[in-house]
């Protein structure tokens, strides 16, 4: 296989209906306009992927996309997956692993996946060879299984793998996909339309190099990347914390902040004691075997494997403790057994499910239960109370919800749809937004996150807004906040709760997330200045594209990505109506801490102030005609007018 | 006289010394490299295998460490004397069995004096 270089995008399409398979190259200036990933995927989704599609029938298209940092040692070459959601909005998540770099050097940077096949396949591709490979083998085995089926099939240890489980097979709400058995991606039904398409496994072999345009300034550009990362140089304090510890670590400081969701959501602090059981010190101290990382991560240990050393379930091995699962598993449906809440989690990445839709459905359901919603009857026998009187049934209920098989049926649809299933005001209990699960993240006293994930376009996630906890303003000075032309009172922004300046902070962080995303890049790696300075990053795509841009057209290329993905969310029918914070936030206070629901008077303004500065109207939230020709989109907005959006001017 | 050593257990399997490694000729990141980290099935082990004498092409920090040592993040690659080698291994050793940090980085690696703090404090 040869080198190549980042000059070209190349796009593989395979129609899995016709066996049909081509290659194409994307237009140059879409490096310059949209980076990579996740950028290029929302704009392929929003050329190919028509309003109103069925997103179960064969016209969805999935994309996987790579960006010109994949294969080089920056960014951890995440993935991009993006297709329409079962919801009807984008479906976009990113991943990690070593996937991405496998597929660039296989010599190809996006894939498009179009049809739906008669019987389970998995596409093979080795360089120029691609294939789609008969998987009735596979169909049925958990993610784990699939690992070693595959590996043992192919056996080339070099040969990277993106699968589901029988969680995605059978079309389980917010089933993901995974790669390298730990990484999920795709909470937002991605892993639900791959098992559509029957679609059962991925694996890309690649014996190509990428070169760079300018290797002299980009390794002049990864020492300052990297000194901004790096343990000892960080401006970030918690770096290193983050770096060895990993995100759990928030659990201890959420629980005195009053910031932990326990019972629910019910109440927001779990105590000391109990959140100390499940922190990450004691799963460090007698849990993990091993530090695991993405591909060339300059991070030492955020990812780690385990394996439970006593007790009944002696010798379970899974991957990975991050901030979600403490709340979901832990706090929220009140478990201090860490070995319990350890099974569950490993068990979701075997099943291909999403930690927060089973976390969140299942505290929604228990509380259910607790209020005579759901009975015995309902539950196939199951004790479901908060405190998990019942860890077998609870354990096995995994594959019950992966199966829809009894009770796990309801639970598999989502907490939203399953209260309109149960009734009696059941959906006063899901912490859901556009009909997916919450993520574990403070909304009460922290507006900038109840901001953030309502008006997400995939449904809530942090990872496309994150401010890095805990909130540091000092980060970055005021002159440099001049110098980036980022203009606004970030101290009086990172008040919890004041309304002031929300929107415009958030608008910041989409952009420089959107841009991270598309380069692509990892969340954790934007810490040092809040990730509202993206010179680094700027150089390092300057230097390895040889695109000469100026700072502000860079930025200019993530506002981009979030306004084609809320002009897909529009032209499928979403409006401001649903940038909502769930029922519970929006109506009850926080017991104990003071903390007031998230009332109109409060909630409205900032919403108000986010849709302005983004230049999006502020009855429909749909991107002005004038924003989207700034942003030299006018195709967009006809394509909206077409499809009968109206489009202020 | 100085050689690249491994601690195996320290190997996070990231790569970037191997990545490093492959594009100092031509600035080409590939696999090729005279560092390889062979990975096993199940995510079990990762095993950097040296075929270099420390003698780097380019190293791009300018201190005479190999390049792929300088970027390793977890001090699992270090540069040293046979002696030295020893007594590092040793170190490591001795921290793991005080702090549990220490079975995913090196002391070397671990910026905060927590040891120094507490010995203070008492």
């Amino acid at each position: 296989m040869k080198n190549r270089s980042n000059d070209t995008q190349i796009l593989l399409r395979v129609n899995l209906s016709t066996g049909a398979v081509s290659r194409e190259e994307l237009p140059r200036d879409w490096t310059r306009l949209y980076l990579g990933a996740r950028g290029v995927n929302s704009r392929l989704l929003f050329n190919e992927v028509p309003a109103g599609i069925d997103p179960w029938g064969d016209q969805n298209v999935l994309y996987i996309g790579t960006g010109p940092m994949d294969g080089l040692p920056v960014g951890n070459s995440r993935i991009s997956i993006a297709c329409k959601s079962p919801r009807g909005s984008v479906a976009e998540g990113s991943g990690g692993g070593f996937f991405g770099p496998e597929l660039r050097r296989a010599g190809y940077d996006y894939l498009a996946i179009h049809g739906k096949a008669e019987r389970p396949v998995y596409l093979y591709i080795c360089d120029e060879t691609v294939e789609i490979r008969d998987a009735s083998h596979l169909w049925g085995l958990t993610t784990d299984k699939t690992d070693a089926a595959l590996r043992s099939e192919i056996c080339d240890p070099n040969f990277q793998f993106r699968y589901i489980g029988p969680a995605g097979e059978n079309c389980v709400h917010a089933s993901v996909i995974m790669g390298n058995l730990n990484n999920s991606a795709g909470r937002a039904g991605c892993g639900e339309v791959m098992g559509s398409k029957k679609l059962k496994a991925i694996a890309v072999r690649g014996t190509g190099g990428i070169r760079v345009a300018n290797y002299a300034a980009f390794l002049d550009a990864y020492k300052e990347y990297r000194s901004r990362l790096d343990l000892t140089t960080s401006r970030d304090p918690w770096t290193p914390v983050w770096s060895v510890y990993g995100a759990p670590v928030l659990a201890r400081l959420f629980t005195d902040m009053g910031s932990l969701m326990t019972f629910n959501a019910r109440e927001m602090s779990w105590g000391r004691d109990k959140t100390a059981r499940i922190s990450a010190e004691v799963f460090l101290d007698d849990y993990v075997t091993k530090a695991k990382a993405c591909f060339n991560c300059p991070w030492t240990a955020c990812q780690k494997q385990y394996e439970i050393p006593k007790g009944k379930y002696k010798g379970f091995k899974g991957g990975n403790y991050w901030a979600g699962q403490p709340v979901v598993f832990g706090s929220s449906i009140d478990n201090d057994d860490l070995d319990l809440l350890l099974v569950i989690s490993g068990l979701c990445n075997q099943y291909g499910l999403d930690i927060f839709h089973v976390g969140f459905t299942l505290s929604w359901a228990m509380e259910c239960f607790e209020n005579g919603l759901l009975t015995k009857a309902d539950t196939d026998g199951l004790e479901l109370r908060f405190g998990c009187p019942d860890p077998d049934g609870l354990v096995d209920l995994m594959r019950k919800i992966a199966c829809k098989e009894g009770f796990g049926a309801l639970l598999a649809m989502g907490s939203w749809e399953a209260s309109k299933v149960v009734g009696r005001g059941a959906e006063r209990f899901s912490l859901s937004i556009k009909g997916q699960e919450l993520e574990a993240i403070t909304e009460r006293n922290n507006y900038m996150v109840a901001l953030g994930v309502a008006v997400s376009e995939v449904g809530p996630d942090h990872t496309r807004w994150y401010p890095p906890y805990p909130c540091n303003p000092n980060l970055i000075s005021k002159e440099e906040l001049h110098e980036l032309g980022v203009d606004l009172d970030l101290r009086k922004a990172f008040q919890g709760r004041n309304p002031e300046e929300k929107g415009k902070l958030l608008r910041w962080f989409s952009i420089s997330r959107a841009i991270v995303e598309s380069m692509p890049g990892c969340v954790f790696l934007v810490r040092d200045t809040l990730g509202l300075d993206l010179r680094p990053w700027w150089k390092l795509f300057g230097s390895a594209t040889g695109l000469e841009m100026a700072y502000p057209d860079f930025v200019r290329a993530g506002e981009r990505v979030f306004n084609l993905e809320r002009a897909f969310n529009v032209r499928e029918g979403f409006s401001r109506a649903d940038d909502r914070p769930p029922i519970r936030m929006a109506t009850e206070d926080v017991p104990h801490f003071g903390y007031p629901k998230l009332s109109p008077e409060v909630f409205e303004p900032m919403l108000d102030e986010y849709y302005e500065a983004n230049g999006w109207s502020k009855t429909t939230s749909v991107p002005t005609a004038g924003k989207l020709a700034e942003l030299e989109m006018s195709d967009v907005t006809v394509a909206l007018q077409k499809a009968g959006v109206e489009v202020e001017p | 006289m100085k050689r690249i050593h491994v601690i195996e257990d320290l190997c996070n399997g990231c790569r970037l010394c191997q990545s490093f490694c492959s594009s100092l000729s031509e600035g080409v990141f590939s696999e090729y490299a005279r560092i390889q980290v062979m990975k096993a099935a199940g995510e079990e082990r990762d095993t950097p295998v040296v075929k270099c004498s420390g003698d780097c092409v380019r190293p791009i920090y300018k201190n005479e460490i190999p390049t792929c040592v300088a970027v390793c993040p977890t001090g699992a690659l270090f540069y040293a004397e046979p002696q030295e080698a020893e007594e590092a291994r040793r170190e490591w050793e001795n921290a793991r069995r005080q702090h549990s940090l220490f079975k995913v980085i090196a002391p070397w690696k671990w910026p905060l004096p927590w040891k120094k703090q507490q010995e203070e404090a008492a």
